[in-house]
């Protein structure tokens, strides 16, 4: 199973958030899940790719040449794809992916997000999206789509397209329980 | 086509070459190189008597890729005398191939 994680390159947030994508990085290898994520070496990309580094898991690194020109990928990961352009490189992960997790982000996180949730709607991608909730980093956005739900800008059933977990242990379960999506998502898509 | 190069014939194709030797490294799980390889054929058939045009798959052969320290794929690598004289990382346009192999003929 191949897991894709979004996650900030920003290294000046709270350590609470880089504790937990170091465990989430400790528990994925042990569980032998394989990671794709953005190759970056800084922030809580970077401490993702350290821990399954240390901890003997296999993690591919997906960047664009411009980014690894700037010398902004990890430097350690033993699978880097270098891709010409940002859309190349959504559009690798999500090929490589079986399941989807964000960890806490800025604006490039948030547009992955959205997008495996987009796909997921229209029946494009059908495994799991684990949202990392630490210290209800989250909880805004959950509120937001809510709104949605409410507002009938997203029908109820939408609910299920993702998950929210407050700790890694609990992302683990998401992935392991690997709930089945709406059997017809498309025929749900239109509200 | 490009000759398919591997840990046992590297020194023989490669090294030993006296003509300039690209060396396509890639993988199966790579997008960017199935963009990358119809190029490299393309300049194999171009460049017939002139230059070796190779492909190496860094899973089949990890001791030339780690002899080389390929982390970054699609990377081709330009050798002229048994030597690395250049190095492109990425897909990029064909043009840019081109140049880098012209210099070293």
């Amino acid at each position: 199973m191949t897991i894709c994680v979004f996650a900030s390159s920003s290294s000046r947030i709270n350590t609470k958030y880089a504790e937990a994508a170091s465990h989430l990085g400790c528990l994925l290898s042990k569980a032998h899940m394989d990671v794709v994520y953005g190759g970056g070496g800084m922030g809580l990309m970077g401490k993702l790719a350290d821990s399954m580094i240390e901890n003997g898991g296999t993690i591919t690194g997906v960047i664009p040449l411009f980014m690894k020109n700037e010398g902004w990928n990890h430097s350690e990961v033993s699978r880097m794809i270098i891709t010409p352009d940002m859309g190349e490189r959504k559009r690798l992960m999500f090929e490589m992916a079986d399941a989807v997790v964000a960890l806490p982000g800025g604006i490039g996180t948030l547009e992955e997000l959205t997008e495996a949730i987009t796909l997921k709607q229209l029946g494009l991608f059908s495994g799991p999206i684990v949202i990392l909730n630490t210290m209800g980093f989250y909880n805004s956005l959950i509120d937001f789509l809510e709104q949605m739900i409410s507002g009938q800008f997203l029908r109820l059933e939408h609910r299920k397209i993702w998950e929210v977990a407050g700790t890694p242990e609990e992302v683990m379960s998401c992935l392991l329980r690997n709930e089945a999506w709406h059997h017809d998502p498309l025929g749900i898509a239109k509200i | 086509m490009a000759i398919e190069v591997t840990d046992s014939n590297f020194d023989e194709i490669v090294i030993n070459s006296d003509k300039p030797v690209i060396v396509d490294f890639w993988a199966e799980w790579c997008g960017p190189c199935r963009m990358v390889a119809p190029i490299i054929d393309e300049i194999s058939k171009e460049y017939e008597g002139k230059a070796v045009v190779t492909k190496c798959d860094v899973d089949s052969n990890p001791r030339v890729a780690s002899k080389y320290s390929i982390r970054n794929i699609p990377t081709v690598l330009y050798f002229k005398d048994g030597k690395i004289a250049d190095k492109q990382v990425g897909a990029v346009p064909k043009s840019n191939f081109v140049a880098k192999l012209n210099a070293l003929i």
